[in-house]
């Protein structure tokens, strides 16, 4: 999508509305048909103590029906890799592999649930975590905005905002504790 | 016949009066001494209150995973609402908000990182590019959150310590066991109070814990429930089962016998008058000694020692003679009964030498138990059934025959006893059990569920414990940190042992924490340092604010204890609380060990401290050892006991000669039954010995009543049917309680067996031949 593409995108008139609607769960299906993908995406983390911007770069893979890794290359290497209720982290270039479940984790559970859940087209799942609301545009556009129902989550992370066309997820940003991560992804083939 | 059932009717109303005045005691608290040394009885300590006493697991199974998850999530929900329970482990273990909040304005006090060199320039340097590099990772979230207040990481340093122990697999809020085999959620609960094998609050523990998991819509999901508290009951109703069922029929068969022997219902009301009575007079002396509810493993033992008073009536209604009155037979066997109940009951006392609460209670309950049932059988019973014309059945043709051909055979008495001396020298006589478990009345199905839960959930290795105090909170706390720190070294997969859960790691000791604060640095150097530290590096003026605020409160902070604790953060307090306990002022630590793969190196590394407060107590070897004391000492004083009843014997009946003629049947028939022991396999327990003691009891009788002199009136023949009578009624009984599943109960029921048929045919063998039969 070209650079006005996004331009548009943002400019549309979102009407709030509530997930129940037809394109809501239209997608969701569109979602789940796809039982993998891959993609490239770049990464801005904007912390109120930081001077800049903390920038990475890196792999995304989904293979449903919960499988989710995402493999920082750039400027360190990092491996997240969600698989059920287990988290597995690496850090290669410092030797650290640590296995977590992903229950005693809120704070990463808030984004694994939100991104998972969209990319197996779990609309249940989506439902379960977030007050879901959903916006659909023009051309398969649409945006969708998460709030974390558990209020231990909310403490971290207050509000994940999705954007995509189609079947395909391009935009995640994160807020929580007065920062944005903003993530952009590029499908790949 | 009407005195008979007025009589009967008045002991039982007695009884029922006593019984529920006084009642029983069921905890196992006095019936053990203390134990001698101090890890004896740091031991018996805990058996009685220990942490491990409180400890219910469980686990769910038979539904998919997911159900599971939920029916766990709401049974612990209700555990939790029923307030029964100090701590209930499920999956969902996580600090409060308001803990949280508590621990994180203590975490320079708590952390063991807090080192005046962790607050210079280069050190804060090095924390805060580590901080930058998380930020970076996916662990920013977290980091964004209490990294600027904490960047030296205490605080999330001792909440991975505090949380990150378990290693179960949680799955949508439950603990679910790995491995192969059927899904099945785990549960851990500790049951609330000081502990202790109190049954009454235990059951109810019990209770509460079904009745939520029943609340939870459990479906066709199944309970698995264990822990001490299910153990006391499962033996308990296993113990039940088979004493229903053994008094059931020992009482059909001997009523039967009793019947087929003497073809009189009267006989089997006047055989229960010295057993009831004397059952009342040894609870009434006991409660008197005890000062108060005896306890109920003497009186079970006491109740199965009485059986020989079963013998008294038998002896006295064959022994009438015929047109004799009963109260002249009475009078006429006296001297014998009352000998040989007193050589029993002398042997017994000698139990109250032992020191031990439970073999007193049981040595005096036995001891005046045994003595009422004979005055009993020689005031009341004639008084009761004054015209009564019971007289045995003759013996049957062959078995009379038998008997008489065995009569006088002094070599062969002489051959079996040689033949027993040599089976035990072989085999070395029989082992002395030295594993407790053996002994253990629970189901061996419920002791391998037991084990596999303690497995699946992780829980602590029970058979090495260290005890660290008694002492001050402060010196227990600061004993405990000497403990960790002398361990440290052995710990981790490739260490000595898996993990070591001190107080000390719930709590520091005071002077620890002063000594941290301490090392905090002041403001002026704190902001220094900082600003040194922050050259060069992407953090806003300003970002650390709250660190620097954090070290100012944190440097006024008073030291925390284990009331601020309770009071501040409950889930930390209650993982203290089994390791740290307070009575009458004084506390007491433990520290349980956890995947001990080299209980030498450990042992080692505690023995290297030489520190009087530091205790490893070796639980196996200790039970082991307690197990052989006790055992010894009953030895002793049953030895004792058999001197004095020797002694009593030989004035009795006027000379030792006399005396070691009537003893040598009870010595070779404790011989017999030591050599059929060891041939069978038993390993010798108190309760055999016990057994030993009643048997011995048994044997005075048939011994004395067969070695009187025979009459021109053929006393003899019919003294040996009495006495073949009385022998058929106890193997009856204890024969059954051979075939129990109960370890206990069928090594009582072998002993005895075994010994009353080789002391009675001993005391046959060894009878004085008769004249002209």
């Amino acid at each position: 999508m070209s650079r006005r593409g996004f331009l548009l995108l943002a400019l549309l008139p979102w009407a709030p509305a509530r997930a129940q609607q037809p394109g809501f769960e239209a997608l969701m299906r569109r979602f789940a048909a796809l039982p993998e993908s891959r993609a490239t995406f770049t990464e801005e983390k904007a912390i109120p103590e930081l001077d800049l911007p903390l920038p990475s770069t890196g792999l995304l893979a989904w293979q449903a029906p919960d499988r989710l890794e995402k493999r920082t290359t750039s400027p360190i290497e990092e491996v997240l890799r969600v698989e059920g209720g287990r988290l597995d982290y690496a850090r290669p270039d410092r030797g650290i592999h640590r296995e977590f479940s992903l229950e005693d984790q809120p704070e990463m559970r808030a984004l694994v649930e939100a991104i998972r859940g969209t990319l197996a087209g779990d609309a249940a799942a989506l439902r379960r975590h977030y007050e879901v609301g959903f916006a659909g545009a023009a051309e398969g556009a649409w945006r969708m905005d998460l709030v974390p129902l558990s209020l231990r989550v909310r403490a971290a992370v207050q509000r994940i905002r999705l954007a995509g066309r189609g079947a395909q997820m391009l935009e995640v940003d994160t807020e929580g504790n007065g920062g944005v991560t903003r993530m952009r992804i590029t499908p790949q083939p | 016949m009407r005195r008979l059932l007025l009589a009967l009717a008045a002991l039982a109303g007695l009884g029922a009066a006593l019984g529920l005045g006084i009642g029983l005691r069921t905890d196992l608290a006095d019936f053990l001494p203390a134990g001698r040394t101090p890890a004896s009885a740091f031991l018996v300590r805990e058996l009685q209150s220990g942490a491990a006493t409180t400890l219910l697991l469980a686990g769910i199974e038979g539904a998919p995973p997911a159900e599971l998850a939920r029916i766990s999530r709401e049974t612990a929900a209700g555990l939790r609402a029923s307030g029964r329970f100090d701590f209930i482990g499920d999956g969902t273990l996580s600090l409060s908000e308001a803990e949280q909040a508590f621990l994180f304005r203590y975490r320079y006090l708590l952390s063991p990182e807090t080192r005046p060199e962790a607050f210079t320039a280069a050190a804060l340097r090095e924390r805060l590019q580590a901080l930058l590099d998380g930020l970076r990772s996916a662990a920013s979230p977290l980091l964004t959150r209490f990294g600027f207040a904490d960047p030296t990481g205490a605080f999330l340093g001792l909440a991975r310590e505090f949380l990150g122990e378990t290693r179960v697999e949680t799955r949508d809020g439950a603990w679910l066991a790995a491995g192969k085999g059927p899904p099945r959620a785990l549960l851990l609960a500790r049951i609330a109070g000081s502990g202790g094998l109190d049954a009454a609050s235990q059951q109810a523990a019990i209770a509460a814990f079904r009745a939520a998991y029943d609340a939870a819509r459990p479906g066709p999901a199944r309970l698995l429930l264990s822990g001490p508290g299910v153990f006391g009951a499962e033996a308990a109703r296993a113990i039940r089962g088979d004493v229903e069922l053994i008094s059931l029929a020992s009482l059909g068969l001997l009523g039967g016998f009793l019947w087929w022997r003497y073809r009189s219902l009267l006989l089997l009301g006047l055989v229960a008058v010295p057993l009831g009575a004397g059952t009342l007079a040894g609870f009434a002396a006991t409660a008197l000694v005890a000062g108060g509810a005896p306890h109920g493993i003497a009186f079970g033992f006491g109740m199965t020692m009485l059986g020989v008073t079963v013998d008294y009536p038998i002896l006295l209604v064959s022994l009438r003679r015929p047109g004799e009155a009963l109260a002249d037979a009475a009078a006429r066997i006296w001297p014998t009964l009352r000998l040989a109940a007193a050589a029993a009951a002398t042997g017994l006392a000698a139990m109250l030498g032992s020191g031990f609460p439970g073999l007193v209670q049981l040595g005096v309950f036995a001891g005046s138990g045994l003595l009422t049932a004979a005055s009993v059988t020689r005031w009341v019973l004639p008084a009761l059934v004054p015209r009564a014309r019971i007289a045995p059945q003759p013996m049957p043709r062959p078995v009379a025959a038998a008997l008489r051909a065995l009569r006088g055979r002094r070599r062969l008495a002489f051959g079996l006893v040689v033949v027993a001396l040599l089976v035990l020298a072989a085999s070395g006589g029989p082992r002395w059990q030295r594993d407790i478990a053996a002994l253990s009345p629970v189901p061996a199905a419920a002791q391998a569920l037991d084990a596999e839960l303690r497995r699946q959930l992780g829980a602590p290795d029970v058979r090495l414990i260290i005890a660290v105090g008694p002492g001050t909170e402060a010196a227990v706390l600061a004993a405990s940190e000497r403990l960790g720190a002398a361990i440290r070294p052995l710990l981790g997969p490739e260490g000595a042992l898996e993990a070591l859960d001190l107080p000390s790691r719930w709590l520091p000791g005071p002077a620890t924490q002063e000594a941290r604060r301490a090392a905090l640095p002041g403001a002026d150097a704190a902001e220094a340092a900082l600003r040194e530290a922050i050259q060069g590096l992407p953090f806003r003026p300003g970002a650390f604010a709250p660190f620097l605020a954090a070290l100012a409160e944190s440097r006024a902070l008073p030291p925390l204890t284990t009331a601020g604790l309770a009071q501040e953060a409950p889930t930390l307090a209650a993982r203290l609380s089994p390791l740290l306990t307070r009575r009458d002022g004084t506390v007491r630590g433990v520290a349980l060990a956890q995947g001990v793969r080299d209980p030498a190196a450990l042992a080692a590394a505690v023995a290297a401290l030489g520190d009087p407060a530091i205790l490893l107590v070796d639980v196996k070897a200790e039970t082991e050892g307690l197990l052989t004391d006790y055992g010894r000492a009953t030895l002793l004083w049953a030895l004792a006991g058999g001197g004095v009843a020797l002694g009593l014997l030989a004035l009795g009946l006027g000379g030792p000669g006399a005396a070691l003629r009537v003893a040598a049947p009870i010595g070779g028939a404790l011989l017999v039954t030591l050599a059929a022991l060891a041939v069978l396999g038993e390993a010798l327990t108190l309760f055999h010995l016990a057994s030993l003691l009643l048997l011995a009891g048994l044997a005075i009788d048939y011994s004395l009543f067969l070695a009187r002199a025979p009459d021109p009136f053929s006393d003899a023949e019919v003294a040996l049917g009495a006495v073949l009578n009385c022998a058929a009624c106890t193997l009856l009984t204890f024969g059954l309680l051979s075939l129990c599943g109960t370890p206990v109960l069928r090594g009582i029921g072998l002993t005895v067996s075994c010994g009353v048929a080789s002391a009675f045919l001993l005391a046959c063998m060894l009878a004085p031949r008769l004249a002209d039969a």
